[in-house]
């Protein structure tokens, strides 16, 4: 990585221009993807990465190089093309920049490095999977596991003089388990990970995880049809907190409500949520899948209120966004590698625990659906338009969990379902994703209790 | 990099086989912003994928700085890697194979920074102008790149090619009567000094406006026009049923389906890497491979899936070339490459007409979560507008469109002439079909 004195050197070159602030950021990356179809390794993919990305700000103006030649060579015409790109040069002196490392505290420790592990070791947490889901239920014909490890170390150096390193650990089991009977055929799968290293495995063991990737494709071989319309929807904890990642989290990210294309945009102290709903937005919790000590602005993590009793508290505001907003960022900014220039992202997003009890959601409901499981969905920020789709869904009938459905999807808008949302059960736990957006794919946990929606709008495939 | 002697020294070392592919990009874009540039990106980016076969099986590692002094490090991780292995299906790296090249049509002129500027701000003044109704041009921006790639393998592969894009984007957010919605164009420019900033804003505003004073409609069925762009986004979305690997492996529909009738006869499905009305066009594949023109679907019977060399040898059939990367950190899987349902013969308006009274859609949201691989059940947020004696009539919004994409596919009245392949590498005409659930009030 580069040292001290070559990146004052670089930051230095840099405020030769009409630049006011710049920042380098280098990383390195290792990654291994082990791949099974039916206890049986398919593939060993390794990537190792490295590079750095600089950037430049003349007020709300920012511009940003990278590249993975990471010499004087490569790097001083990207910071020629920089500078002249924020106007002309000449004449502009080259500032001292000195750099002081921050202390920056490990949130996130890590006891077993993947690679202190043989290989056929990780390979054998797999097939523990795999063995787990075939062995669930007769009708599981196929499985397929791949685990995810990831060591990325980062240096993050700015004008400002501060220095700050991170090392990020991420681990990941994904299980598949296709289960059929005749033509039918349906799949389940689970996918928990973590900030931390092998040893969390230790905690959720790979069993766990192929028994419940087995148990909602077996699930599905009985479902039907859903049916469409707008009913009340009671959406579970872990994945389901998708609902509040999509249809909220995104609108209330620097990146949209700074250029006001947020519904969410000015709304600050309003109430733009029902009374029983508070949600947080917390980078610190240690060993979780979207924790990190410090943002990819070398800015420590924090814990932010976002939704405090219906009432919006805050943002997520990266150092661009804060100066377009004249707020103070808040170590929201994140990027999926050196290639991406960084924006406010969400880190582990949730809805709080609320006082309801689970079996009280269902309560008085006539005709709904019960969203177990929810895959992925996407959000219009600008209309607040969102949709999501229910991969393990039951019909509510007279307060009762009842028949398993398919094909089902919620639709509606952000700002509308804050507001419907009537109860709020005390299970809360987070589930796991990718989410992409202009910084690129990166690991955010969703979370939530169990919530009850008054009405919302289901899609689903049912003639009636 | 000293290619041949990572080869001999992979070879000495056991390894059977070893395959280089770099791949380099240089990209450069500009976006603008409330009258001034926004931001500016310029990149240098290049990667190494080593791929070793030993044993007949394949190991990947991939590398963004090689050393040549760590040669031996390097291939030991990888027979390390390639021993764990236990799928029975054989890797195999490719002999060198011609084939008659084509080259692509595009001429591109390189703007300088200040005709990018010019132009943009241009582009922003006239999205302002386009209509009282529009609030914000949300944004605005350019983007040129550069990409190569080169193949070499120890038993002679040696392909090089390379490909170079340039679009313009702009957005635009319209409000009426407190209702705001947004619009996008994307544009392939082979020269900026030729665009005119009024045509690329109207059709910006144009996608913004339509949707305004979109409303649900009562649930039920209706038949329905897929227009080309939603058509091509559900499609693409699905066309991973066409790839050998997962018919192989059993996880595609199309598994058992070889010569069945699976899409109405109206329907021909055709791939071919070497078009050139396409923006980019491929040789050879990732694996070296020649590519050639494939009629995977013709009138409704499915003929031919799309292969790389391990998914081809697994079936006992010929590779299509079709093993493609995408860049050098991804492993080389099954893709189409300039793939499209062929045109038919009827203008849009004249779909209008045949359709009579129904439902258009424009834009399909959710295609990443709302679709079922296996079972192409598929339930998706859209928008579009009502269709009443063949004229446009009011915008529709806040819906689902649902059902299985194989019997939707059997359920083609008319296929569209207006196939257009803009800047993607998978394009289709606008369908119409003869009913599809719809979900709203």
């Amino acid at each position: 990585m580069l040292t001290k004195a070559q990146l004052e050197r670089y930051l230095s070159l840099c405020l030769a221009s009409e630049a006011d602030f710049a920042e380098i950021y280098e990383e390195e990356e290792t990654s291994e993807t082990v791949s099974s179809l039916n206890t049986e390794v398919e593939n060993v993919a390794r990537t190792v990465k490295s590079g750095a990305g600089i950037r430049l700000y003349k007020g709300v103006q920012s511009v940003y190089g990278f590249s993975n030649f990471v010499d004087d060579e490569h790097l001083l015409p990207i910071i020629g093309d920089l500078r002249s790109a924020l106007g002309d040069t000449e004449g502009k002196e080259a500032p001292a920049v000195t750099l002081t490392e921050a202390a920056v505290p490990d949130n996130n420790p890590v006891r077993i490095d993947f690679e202190s592990v043989p290989l056929c070791d990780r390979a054998e947490l797999v097939f523990r999977g795999e063995r787990a889901a075939k062995a669930y239920d007769g009708r599981i014909v196929k499985t397929q596991g791949r685990l995810l490890n990831v060591r990325q170390r980062v240096q993050i150096a700015n004008s400002e003089g501060r220095l700050a390193k991170d090392l990020r650990v991420r681990t990941r089991l994904m299980i598949d388990a296709y289960a059929a009977e005749g033509d039918n055929f349906q799949s389940g799968g689970y996918y928990p990970g973590a900030g931390q290293g092998l040893e969390y495995w230790e905690e959720k063991t790979p069993e766990s995880i192929g028994e419940e990737a087995a148990r909602s494709a077996v699930v599905m071989l009985s479902a039907v049809d859903c049916p469409s319309g707008k009913m009340p929807v009671v959406i579970d904890n872990e994945f389901g907190g998708v609902i509040f990642h999509e249809a909220c989290g995104h609108s209330l990210e620097a990146t949209s409500v700074s250029k006001n294309q947020s519904v969410f945009a000015g709304k600050l102290g309003q109430k733009i949520a029902a009374d029983c709903v508070s949600a947080v937005d917390d980078g610190t919790i240690p060993g979780a899948w979207g924790s990190e000590n410090v943002d990819d602005e070398g800015t420590p993590q924090k814990k932010r209120v976002l939704i405090e009793n219906g009432i919006l508290k805050s943002y997520m505001i990266d150092r661009l966004g804060g100066r377009r907003m004249g707020m103070e960022p808040t170590g929201s900014s994140r990027r999926e590698s050196y290639q991406f220039e960084p924006t406010s992202r969400m880190s582990n997003t949730f809805i709080c625990a609320g006082k309801d009890s689970f079996e009280s959601l269902f309560e008085g409901v006539e005709r709904g659906l019960y969203a177990k499981k929810m895959g992925g969905g996407s959000v219009n920020p600008m209309t607040g338009e969102f949709n999501f789709s229910v991969r393990e869904g039951y019909l509510i009938e007279n307060g009762k969990i009842t028949t398993p459905v398919k094909g089902a999807s919620l639709i509606g808008s952000g700002a509308e379902i804050l507001l419907n949302i009537d109860r709020v059960s005390d299970n809360l736990t987070r589930g796991q994703g990718m989410c992409g957006s202009s910084s690129g794919s990166i690991p955010t946990d969703v979370g939530q209790p169990a919530i009850r929606v008054s009405s919302i709008t289901v899609g689903g495939t049912a003639n009636e | 990099m000293n290619k041949q002697k990572w080869i001999v020294r992979a070879l000495e070392m056991g390894v059977d086989g070893l395959e280089i592919y770099e791949g380099q990009s240089a990209e450069r874009s500009v976006a603008w912003f409330d009258g001034q540039m926004d931001s500016f990106v310029t990149s240098d980016v290049k990667g190494t994928a080593l791929r070793a076969v030993v044993g007949g099986k394949a190991a990947t590692l991939v590398l963004e700085s090689v050393d040549d002094d760590k040669i031996d490090e390097t291939i030991s991780l990888l027979i390390a890697q390639a021993k764990l292995v236990s799928s029975k299906d054989a890797d195999i790296l490719r002999e060198p194979e011609t084939t008659d090249e084509v080259k692509s049509r595009a001429v591109w002129v390189r703007p300088s920074m200040e005709e990018i500027r010019a132009k943009l701000a241009a582009v922003e003044a006239a999205v302002k102008a386009a209509d009282p109704r529009v609030k914000q041009v949300t944004e605005i921006g350019w983007n040129e790149s550069c990409d190569s790639r080169e193949i070499t393998n120890s038993k002679g592969v040696h392909v090089t090619d390379s490909g170079r894009s340039q679009i313009l984007y702009a957005g635009a957010a319209v409000e009426e009567n407190g209702e705001v919605k947004d619009g996008f164009h994307i544009e392939v420019v082979s020269d900026l000094s030729k665009i005119d900033p009024a045509e690329i804003a109207k059709k910006a505003v144009e996608d913004a406006v339509n949707d305004l004073g979109g409303k649900p409609v009562s649930s039920g069925q209706y038949p329905v026009i897929l227009e080309r762009r939603a058509m091509t986004s559900l499609f693409g979305a699905l066309t991973d049923m066409f790839s050998g690997d997962l018919i192989g492996k059993g996880l595609s529909p199309l598994k058992d389906k070889a010569d069945a009738a699976i899409f109405s006869d109206k329907i021909t499905v055709v791939d071919d890497p070497k078009n050139t009305d396409c923006l980019s066009v491929a040789n050879y594949d990732d694996e070296g491979c020649p590519t050639r023109r494939k009629v995977l679907v013709d009138k409704g019977v499915f003929r031919q899936a799309l292969h790389n060399t391990k998914s081809a040898a697994r079936m006992g059939v010929e590779s299509t070339g079709n093993g493609f990367r995408h860049g050098y950190a991804g492993s080389v899987s099954v893709s189409p490459k300039n793939c499209c349902i062929l045109p038919g013969e009827d203008s849009f308006d004249t779909l209008l007409e045949k359709m009579g009274n129904g439902l258009v859609i424009t834009r399909l949201a959710g295609l990443h979560a709302g679709l079922n691989h296996i079972t192409t059940d598929f339930s998706l947020q859209c928008s579009g507008y009502l269709v009443k004696d063949g004229k446009r009539d009011r915008p529709v919004a806040l819906i689902t469109v649902a059902g299985n994409f194989l019997e939707l596919m059997k359920k083609v009245s008319a296929v569209g002439s207006d196939l257009d392949w803009e800047y993607r590498s998978l394009a289709c005409p606008s369908i119409l079909f003869e009913s599809c659930a719809v979900a709203g009030e």
